[in-house]
Parts: C-alpha cells; structure tokens; sequence
C-alpha cells in the first residue's frame, strides 16, 4: 500500500465516524421530513394541503409575516450597534474600552432561560422600570411583555454581543499598517473608513448576520417566555403543531418552510465563508 | 469626590470624549448587566412587593423552599449527567474530524467541513421536531440516548469548526521537528500538537458543556416527561411561579456552572478564539 493511499485512508478514517452521525441524526431527519410533510394526514397519499394550510389560513401567515419582521429588524439593529461597537472596541485604546472589551463575552455563556428571566424582572408591568418610575411619581407601563418590541430587545441581548465579537476578530485582523498607510497619503477618517476598513471587514458583517438571521428564525426559548399568543414566532407555532395538535405532517411541512428560509440564508454564508479575497490567494 | 456625581462638574473634569465614553459604559452595563444584577437582587428578597424598589425583607427564605423541593436536586444530577456524557462523546468523535480537516488534503475535504454547517444553519426546533418522528418509531423518546443525541447535535460545528482552526494554527515545521528527533506520529500529536491546539479544544469543551447544560427546547420535546434537566424544571417555574423570586433563584443555580467554567478558563476566552468556530478556512 502506498504511503499517500495511507494517510487518505487514515484521514477517511478520521472525519467518517462524525460525519455519519451528521447524517443520521440532521440530514436523514430533514429528508424524511420533507416527504412526510407531503403526505395526507390519514390517508398517507401525496398532497399540497400541508403546505397551503400555512401560505392559506390568516393565522399562520400572519405568524410567517410577524417572524421575518422580527427577525430582519433584530438582524439591522444588532448588526449596526455591534458595528458601532467593533469599532470602538478595536481603534479606542482606553480601560473603558478594555473592560467593556471583556464584559461583552460573557453574556454568550449566560444559559439564555437565564438572561430572558433576568429581562422580564426589568420589564413586566411590574417590574423594575415601573418601580423606579413610581418612586418619580410616574406611571410606567411599557408593555414590552407579550409583544414583538420585548422580544426583540432580548434578541439584541443575545445577537450584539455576539456580533460584535465576530466583527471585532475581523476588524482585528486589519493590520494598523494599512490604516495608517491611508492616512499617510492623505485619506482622511471618513475616507479611511470606507475604502479601507469596510471593505475589508465586509465579508465578516456577512457572517455574523446571516448567523444572526438563521438563529433567530427558529427561536423559541424568548418567544416562548415573553411573546403573546397571536401572533406566535414560528418556533412557537411548530411546537404546537407537534406537541399541542400532534400535527406530524403539517408540522413537517412547517419545518420545511422555516429550512427554506433559512437556506437562502444559509447559502450566502457559505458562498462568503468560501470565496477567498484576492489578496488571500 | 461627590463634586464628581454632578454630570456638568464631571464633564469639564474629564473631557468631552471621557464623557462620552463613560456614557456608553453606564448604557452597556445597565442593558447587558443590569437585568441579571436585578435578578441576583431578587433571589435574596424575602419580601418585594410592588412600589418597593429594594426588597423589604432580605433573606434566604426562596433558597429555602426551591431547595426543599425533591424534584429540584434530581433535575441537578440529570443535568449534569447529560452535559458530561454529551461532552464527553463529542469529543470522540469530533477531535480526530477536526484534525482529519485542519491537516489533510483530500478529495471531499470541504464537503465533510460544510455537513458540520447542516447542524446549526437551520432551525434548531425544526430538526428536533424531524428527529423526534423517528425517535418515536425507534423508541428513544423519553431516554438518555435520545436526549444525548439531541444535545450533540446542537455542539458539532463548534466541536468540529473550533478545534480544526486550532489544529492548523499549530505549525507543520514544529510537527516535523519532533518527528526528526526520533517521536513516532502518535506521541508528536500527544506532546506538540494537542497541547499548542488545547485553548481552541478548549473553548469548543467548554461551549459543548454549556450548551448541553442550558438547552431546554429540544430536551422538553424528545424527552417527554421522563427527563427533565434544570432549564426544563426552570421553564415550568417561569410560567406558572407565583413569586417572581423562585425563578430568580432556580435561574441562579443554572448560570453556576456557567460562571465557573468561564473562570476557570478565563485565559482561553477571547474574540478570536469563539469566532473561530463560525468560520470555515
């Protein structure tokens, strides 16, 4: 046996086991998914009907309709402030700067049941922000609590940090020698932000929010805790499919949509992640 | 010194740019840390009735009754369970795929390092609810399997992705050199490669752990009634509690682990390394 014929088996050998277990328990799963979910609920024959339940009844394509606005205003908000923040966090060399630099990893660790309890202390009508507010003789009530803006602002908990950090390794990567070289030849801030610094720490703003977008389409631990009943989160509305209605099929059918979703997103963050920049040839 | 807690006094103190970055620490901390010091607050307070900011009564009573509940000590142990026997066979199969990728060349190379991408690019609940349809026909709804699976699932690409970015950083000449000092490919891996790849390794254990520590959505799902770890006890809590204290103190129990995990590895914990595992190269 030849020495390369080795080493191939050998790293063959290395990557199947995981592999396979990637396959049985994601891609078998989601293939027999989508089959089931054209199936009849009793008679087991093909349809479309799981699929135009959703697209048909004013309910769930409210539900649909509701999610995607959700999702896209968390993906612009948070992708925006974790930008302002990497950049802060990168050119500002300050213990400001340092501390926050450090506190703004630790809420990824937090279990999220977690921070989403710990946010409606502050929120519920009688929460926090009311309390304070009585003390001004104010009658605060926000009404954030079963309501898309709650939802949303714990979303921006969770996805700025996290965006922010995946900025900031980018913009980390950017050698000071490169700014500094604009400004020499006379670029000025603006300039040296948009020929320089954007360009350069796009392909890392891709990523973060085509992840920010795939994790917040299937939510459910927020939505759960703190949205109302109507409309619902997707997330929401798939777990009662299976669990309230024991709705197999049409449940199937909704995983697929939210797939589908997903996989626009999914396929712009392999086609960045894959595409090497010129200069890294 | 109390001169300084006039906020015009304290601008001429410190300048317009300390200023303004005081600012966005206090609005950082209060948005990002704020709900949870209300929340550790919370868990002390005997008494916290509705205009009173401060709890009346300070005093471990909450810490009392969760403690005295049965179901709370066997939910610990369950938790714990899961989350080491799921670190534990991720890493299994996981490392040797990582390294299988980070140093290899072989046909099908990015097709194996994109299938780890099928495990978080899509709606986590809509896989689960996939899985859970076949779980129900092999019967491992409702068992430790089943529920490990699930947990494994949610940690592949960041066990596969991180440790495999870690692996290449480790460079090829210092391999060489100990394989020409006479170490056979085995013990080079043990004594120069794994220990200069451990913080990326490192930092996948430790989300590995920490996501099976706080996963909820798909625990509740696959196992039913038969297993239920803290963050499926918690989410009960949440919804039917009468005192808002009994979550805070149950949700401070579950960031425990968190928090001491993070101490411990506090030196491996940085942008770059948890970006990593969100980029393929």
């Amino acid at each position: 046996m030849s020495k390369k014929l080795k080493t191939n088996l050998a790293a063959y050998g290395m990557v199947l086991p995981a592999f396979m277990v990637v396959m049985l328990t994601v891609t078998y799963p989601i293939i027999s998914a989508v089959i089931q979910s054209f199936k009849d609920e009793k008679t087991g024959s093909f349809t479309f009907s799981n699929y135009t339940y959703f697209f048909t009844e004013p309910a769930q394509l409210k539900n649909l309709l509701y999610t995607l606005m959700v999702v896209f205003l968390t993906v612009f908000i948070a992708i925006f402030v974790a930008y302002l923040l990497a950049l802060y966090l990168r050119f500002v060399k300050s213990k400001i700067a340092k501390t926050i630099g450090t506190l703004y990893l630790l809420p990824r660790f937090v279990p999220a049941m977690c921070a989403v309890y710990a946010m409606i202390t502050i929120i519920r009508d009688s929460g926090l922000i009311h309390r304070i507010g009585a003390l001004f003789g104010l009658d605060i009530t926000l009404g954030l609590m079963y309501h898309a803006s709650g939802i949303i602002i714990m979303n921006l908990w969770f996805n700025i940090p996290f965006a922010a950090m995946m900025i900031t390794a980018g913009l980390g990567a950017i050698p000071d020698s490169i700014i500094e070289g604009a400004r020499d030849v006379g670029a000025g801030r603006w300039k040296t932000f948009t020929s320089m610094i954007l360009p350069l720490s796009v392909k890392d703003v891709v990523i973060a929010s085509t992840f920010v977008f795939m994790t917040n389409v299937g939510s459910f631990t927020t939505p759960y805790l703190m949205g109302g009943n109507a409309p619902k989160m997707l997330g929401i509305a798939l777990f009662d499919q299976f669990n309230k209605y024991l709705a197999y099929n049409r449940s199937a059918a909704l995983s697929v949509i939210m797939f589908l979703i997903c996989s626009v997103s999914a396929g712009v963050y392999i086609y960045t992640n894959l595409k090497e920049q010129d200069w890294e040839k | 010194m109390f001169k300084m807690l006039n906020p015009k006094r304290f601008y001429y103190a410190v300048g317009r740019k300390k200023f303004l970055e005081f600012i966005l620490l206090a609005v950082f901390i209060l948005f990002f840390y704020g709900p949870l010091m209300n929340m550790l607050m919370l868990a002390f307070a005997n008494e916290y009735t509705v205009p009173h900011v401060l709890p009346e009564v300070w005093g471990l009573k909450w810490w009392g009754y969760v403690f005295g509940q049965k179901s709370l000590v066997s939910s610990i142990i369950q938790s714990f369970t899961v989350a080491v026997i799921t670190t534990v066979i991720s890493m299994i199969f996981c490392i040797p795929a990582a390294y299988s990728i980070a140093r290899f060349k072989y046909p099908g190379r990015k097709i194996f390092m994109l299938s780890f991408l099928l495990t978080n690019a899509f709606p986590k609940l809509g896989i689960y609810t996939s899985i859970a349809v076949l779980f129900y026909k092999y019967g491992l709804m409702g068992t430790y399997p089943g529920v490990i699976i699930i947990h494994m699932i949610n940690s592949m690409m960041f066990m596969v992705w991180l440790p495999s970015s870690a692996f290449r950083s480790v460079h090829r000449q210092q391999e060489e050199a100990a394989r020409d000092v006479g170490a056979g490919p085995i013990r080079t891996f043990f004594k120069v490669t794994l220990p200069m790849a451990m913080p990326g390794i490192s930092v996948a254990t430790l989300y590995t752990f920490l996501g099976s520590m706080e996963e909820a959505q798909g625990t509740m799902l696959v196992g039913l009634a038969n297993i239920k770890t803290m963050p499926v006890a918690m989410y009960g809590i949440v919804l039917d509690s009468s005192a808002v204290q009994i979550g805070a103190v149950f949700a401070i129990l579950l960031i425990i682990p968190s928090a001491l995990m993070i101490f411990l590895m506090r030196k491996y914990i940085g942008p770059e390394a948890i970006a990593g595992g969100f980029k393929m190269k």
